[in-house]
């Protein structure tokens, strides 16, 4: 990178710091000067201390991979299920028609909302927790892909009639492509959804896990745990979405302009 | 020009009849179309807006089957889409997740042929357009011009018995439109290319067809077919184009100059009695 | 080509009505303990039953009050944040990254911070709630108030405009698309947001309490009564939302 482009980079990296910093200042400042009780805020030292501390035992690393475990397992099944529902929807009036009304009836209802009833069903292990993050996946990816399969525009899909395409070769070569930066959107979306819903659900339903681990801190009256706790998550929510941000962008690239 | 007279017609159109259904009422898009495409031709078909000339090419396609009387590739019937028709749209049509070479390659993912010679009749064909230099590019740096090409490259890629145009120069800037057209023309007779070029701009229809079908509107159908013996250079400017040019006009009930018969317009107020 | 007209016009019932037949016989048949499933019919007898004497009207009161108040606070505030980020380029350097920050702590992170701050006070909740409306306010109003078309820009200039003025007769109506995507959003997620914490927080009077309250006592046509009514609930906002979204853009065809 040339050394004027570094230089604004790093430029307006500072500007955007000035904010925060400023906050982060105050903060530090009023736990030294005792401005603000325990309760309401924590000593940023206290803060890291508790941080190295959880660190050092290999508890906050635990509890870490056990929330990003759930989170990929119920990802995987939700997005998995979503792309095969959606790319029905997609591809098939039928299908559409038949799966159109059950589908928006049943997202009307905030997921949270079928929480009670799945755990009167499947109880609070594991299964429950996966079917719901798999849920919270499987909407917008299900609604993602359905959408970028029909906009596939028709001159592109003349010409692989045109061509003599089969359609299996239709499907792989144009359909696809054509949809792919959708079905990335709803992936991505179904991501942070997935997200989300973890968080939600080990604060309340879970006996490990970053929200867990928020819950106990609170119970516990120690904030410097749950504000450690909510760092981490806001960390990996920021990893998940700028990764994923980043290959929607190159594949954005080639969007197909429907117009 | 090698016009075998004599020889078999490669296509055939014969007494096509088609009939839109639009919301419920019968619009007739074609009536009783024939025409005949001989190997090495290059025939143009002109005429306004709603007069059914891409109706007609998608038939000839294979894109649609819904209609009346016949057509036939070398004697038999057209039934459905085939490696042995190509067409250049008028939009370029290009799948912009692959670079040109990657476009021109797609046509070929059908032909069974071995893997060496797909890459040897891709260069060749981007290298006939000229755009060897651009085989890697994307369709979004191409210019519309460029893009056109890189179509016209798929069309011939699988060496067709005949190319099929849709107005393909119609969406380009007027300059690049005339330098393609001469383009078109090198390319097609240099590889002896049987060509069915549909058009609505009557000059580049003369510039480039050995015959030329005029069709009028509503219902579609074939009013009347010109032979041109230019030769195969022509020169836009010179008597003879232009007289044929203004022949075809004529055809179509536009006038080349302003001159407007003598009749008052209404609402005028006469000033001389 | 088949015509449009006959493709059979019954296959959006197709699954609800084989899930309500396969519910109703499961029910019958006895396939099934009736705790665990209730018929469709005792449901709705249910759904009767609490609206008639059970104090549901409190309860659905009770929820749209605080979504509602929650909403309009979160909502207003994420308008106007969104405005501000996407007309201030001083602004959007400053504060935006902070926003951005903000914005990728999980929702429900705050729940436990906001409840030690609020203590079990009604302003906790609807806190949260305006948190979650306010998110999707201002992404999308941000980016509709930064989108503004530069000829528009320019033309407020040649028309020496105020700054006021600019807001009023360029800016917003500009932005409104946007705007009314993330008011659509809002809605949403705070009803989201006022579901999920009435469950989590045991909140009562309200709806999600009442769906703890027949998870607690096993009373299965409870539970799914007050499913049934959430969902209701989500379509007429829907339709609401929709409806109003197109009265608003009418004019712009």
């Amino acid at each position: 990178m040339e050394p004027s482009r570094l230089i604004r980079r790093v430029a307006s990296l500072g500007v955007g710091a000035v904010v925060p910093g400023a906050l982060l200042a105050v903060w530090v400042l009023s736990a030294r000067e005792g401005w603000l009780t325990e309760q309401i805020l924590p000593d940023p030292r206290e803060v890291l201390q508790t941080t190295r501390d959880y660190v050092a035992s290999g508890e906050l690393l635990a509890d870490t991979a056990i929330s990003l475990r759930r989170v990929a397992e119920g990802f995987a099944a939700g997005a998995a299920i979503g792309l095969a529902i959606g790319a029905a929807q997609g591809l098939s009036q039928s299908a559409r028609a038949i799966l159109e009304l059950p589908f928006f009836v049943i997202s009307q209802v905030p997921i949270l909302g079928w929480l009670p009833l799945l755990i009167l069903l499947v109880g609070i292990d594991e299964g429950l927790k996966v079917i719901v993050i798999a849920w919270s996946a499987f909407v917008p990816v299900a609604l993602n892909t359905a959408q970028g399969m029909r906009d596939v525009p028709r001159t592109l899909r003349e010409v692989g009639q045109v061509l003599t395409f089969d359609p299996w070769s239709m499907l792989t070569r144009i359909i696809l492509p054509a949809a792919l930066p959708s079905i990335f959107t709803g992936l991505r979306e179904g991501l942070a959804h997935s997200w989300q819903t973890l968080v939600a659900v080990e604060l309340f339903a879970s006996s490990e896990g970053l929200g867990y681990l928020m819950s106990w801190g609170r119970q516990l009256f120690q904030l410097d745990i749950v504000v450690m706790a909510l760092v981490v998550v806001g960390a990996i929510g920021l990893v998940l979405n700028w990764t994923l941000g980043r290959v929607e962008r190159r594949l954005r690239r080639w969007q197909v302009q429907t117009a | 020009m090698h016009i075998a007279h004599d020889a078999k017609p490669v296509l055939e159109i014969d007494r096509v009849d088609k009939t839109f259904h639009v919301a419920g009422r019968p619009v007739p898009a074609l009536r009783d179309v024939s025409l005949d495409l001989r190997p090495g031709e290059f025939v143009a078909i002109v005429g306004a807006s709603g007069c059914g000339k891409s109706t007609l090419l998608r038939l000839i396609l294979g894109l649609d089957t819904d209609y009346q009387g016949e057509v036939r590739v070398d004697g038999r019937r057209v039934e459905r889409p085939g490696l042995d028709r190509a067409i250049v749209f008028q939009e370029p049509r290009l799948l912009p997740w692959l670079s040109a070479e990657g476009n021109v390659a797609m046509a070929l993912r059908r032909s069974g042929l071995p893997k060496a010679e797909r890459r040897q009749l891709v260069a060749e064909h981007l290298d006939l357009v000229g755009l060897t230099a651009f085989a890697a590019a994307w369709p979004a740096q191409l210019s519309g011009g460029m893009a056109q090409r890189v179509a016209l490259a798929r069309a011939l890629v699988n060496r067709p018995r005949f190319l099929l145009m849709d107005e393909p120069l119609g969406a380009l800037d007027a300059l690049t439109r005339l330098r393609l057209q001469g383009e078109l023309s090198r390319i097609v007779r240099h590889g002896g290319i049987t060509a069915l070029l549909v058009t609505h701009d009557v000059d580049e229809a003369v510039f480039l067809a050995d015959r030329i079908v005029v069709m009028q509107p509503h219902p579609g159908r074939v009013a009347d077919v010109l032979t041109i013996d230019l030769g195969p250079h022509r020169n836009r400017s010179a008597p003879a184009f232009l007289r044929i040019r203004d022949e075809v006009l004529a055809m179509l009930g536009v006038t080349p100059s302003d001159d407007q018969p003598e009749e008052p317009s209404r609402g005028a107020i006469r000033l001389v009695n | 080509m088949i015509s449009r007209l006959s493709l059979p016009p019954w296959r959006p019932l197709l699954i609800p009505l084989v899930v309500l037949a396969l519910w109703e016989l499961a029910a019958r048949a006895g396939w099934c303990d009736a705790r665990f499933l209730p018929p469709p019919e005792a449901v709705l007898r249910r759904v009767w039953f609490e609206t008639i004497r059970g104090g549901l009207a409190t309860d659905l009161a009770a929820s749209l009050q605080r979504g509602a108040s929650g909403l309009l606070i979160g909502a207003s505030a994420g308008v106007a944040l969104g405005l501000l980020l996407g007309l201030s380029r001083v602004a959007e350097r400053l504060v935006g990254p902070l926003f951005l920050a903000y914005r990728q702590v999980a929702l429900f992170a705050w729940v436990p911070l906001l409840s030690m701050w609020f203590g079990g006070a009604e302003a906790g909740k609807i806190a949260f709630i305006s948190l979650a409306a306010m998110a999707p306010a201002v992404v999308n109003t941000w980016r509709g108030a930064r989108d503004i078309p530069r000829s528009h820009v320019e033309l407020a200039a040649v028309l020496t405009f105020g700054r006021l003025d600019f807001i009023r007769f360029v800016a917003l109506p500009g932005a409104l698309p946007f705007i009314l995507v993330g008011l659509r959003s809002a809605l949403i997620y705070a009803w989201l947001a006022t579901i999920g914490a009435e469950l989590f927080l045991n909140i009562a009077p309200g709806l999600g309490g009442r769906l703890n309250e027949g998870r607690e006592t096993f009373q299965m046509d409870l539970v799914l009564a007050c499913i049934v009514v959430l969902g209701a609930l989500g379509i007429a906002f829907s339709r609401f939302a929709a409806i109003g979204e197109a009265r608003l853009l009418r004019r712009r065809g």
